[in-house]
């Protein structure tokens, strides 16, 4: 073929032979059939650190039974959290009023007025017994244990996202003042 | 204007964000109560046994009931009571009987609120007063003492024997 190619040149006029020459060659470099490959090995890491998530409801309210006893007051709240923990690590759940309830003459969780116990957890432990919600300091909800993971089976929980259980009582006397209080309660999820 | 794939993209890109809850290392919650007004009694003595001083006919028989009560009224305009009436009147028959006019009395203390202006006749067709409370009352967290004191007359017609009356105690509040 590139001899037929070349005769077909040479009996071209000068002017047409260059010309064509020049397009012959770029046609040989393009159509020449071989590919040249070349490859690399590139490594991905990626470090799995402990993370902890959780989304709560944004109100409750604690409802009375009623009655001539003055029965406590009394309401549940599900908290929902992901968690990832280390071999080594650990993770909780925790709560605290950051606001007492307002206005005063009412209820006081400062004064211990209310507790509350935790069930349901799907990935870690209940806290035990009775708790006191307390505004100095935080009170546990859920421990979360090494090598936790939410969701996907397997090691890891099946739950996505997982939940928990807070069961509140608030006292319910004689001296405080009718009328609605509120309070704030922070929810704080950690995880190594 | 907005193409049709452009369209279709959109559920993709806010539907995430409209139905997942936000999860954060924190979250909060506001607790509410709302405190109405209540009331309660306990009668501290299940049986009043009346009986009499002396053995003429002058002296009544007489005998205490002590109870508790917790309560709270409203703050702006609650008010509170605690009332008492004979629902069973004595048996069996031949002796004191209220509703035949044997007058059977008593005189109130109640350690909040305002007590009976007694000696106060009771009554088995309606209800008597112990004690009467206002706006934004309040019993202590244990609850408040009060008592009731009773005479019954000591009538010859009685035939001798053992008689019992039954009266019920009711506390409202507001």
């Amino acid at each position: 073929m590139l001899g037929s190619s070349l005769n077909l040149v040479r009996r071209l006029s000068p002017r047409f032979r260059r010309w064509g020459s020049c397009v012959l060659a770029g046609l040989l470099s393009v159509g020449s059939g071989t590919t040249a490959t070349s490859t690399r090995n590139q490594t991905l890491s990626a470090a799995i650190s402990p993370n902890g998530k959780l989304s709560v409801p944004g109100s409750v309210a604690l409802i009375s039974a009623g009655g001539p006893t003055f029965p406590a007051f009394t309401g549940t709240l599900i908290v929902s959290y992901r968690a990832r923990t280390t071999p080594g690590g650990s993770g909780a759940i925790t709560l605290q009023i950051t606001s007492d309830f307002s206005p005063a003459g009412g209820p006081s969780g400062s004064g211990g007025d209310l507790t509350y116990t935790c069930t349901g957890a799907s990935l870690g432990t209940n806290c035990s017994g009775v708790q006191a919600a307390g505004t100095l300091s935080a009170t546990p909800l859920v421990t979360i244990p090494a090598s936790a993971c939410t969701g996907g089976g397997g090691v890891c929980s099946v739950a996505d996202p997982n939940t928990a259980q807070a069961n509140f009582v608030l006292a319910n006397y004689p001296a405080f003042q009718t009328g609605t209080y509120s309070a704030v309660l922070t929810f704080v999820i950690s995880a190594t | 204007m907005i193409s049709r794939p452009q369209r279709l993209l959109w559920p993709l890109l806010l539907g995430p964000s409209l139905g997942w809850a936000q999860f954060a290392s924190t979250g909060t919650t506001t607790l509410s109560v709302t405190i109405d007004s209540a009331a309660a009694i306990r009668i501290d003595t299940p049986t009043t046994t009346l009986t009499t001083a002396g053995s003429t006919f002058a002296a009544a028989y007489t005998g205490t009931t002590n109870f508790t009560f917790k309560l709270r009224t409203s703050q702006a305009s609650g008010t509170g009571s605690i009332t008492l009436q004979v629902t069973a009147d004595f048996s069996p028959a031949n002796g004191p009987t209220v509703a035949g006019g044997d007058a059977l009395t008593y005189t109130c203390t109640a350690a909040s609120g305002t007590a009976c202006s007694g000696p106060v006749s009771a009554s088995t067709s309606s209800a008597t007063a112990v004690a009467s409370f206002g706006a934004n009352a309040h019993s202590a967290t244990a609850g408040d003492a009060g008592s009731t004191s009773w005479s019954l007359e000591n009538l010859p017609r009685y035939v001798t024997g053992t008689y019992s009356a039954t009266v019920t105690y009711t506390i409202s509040a507001t």
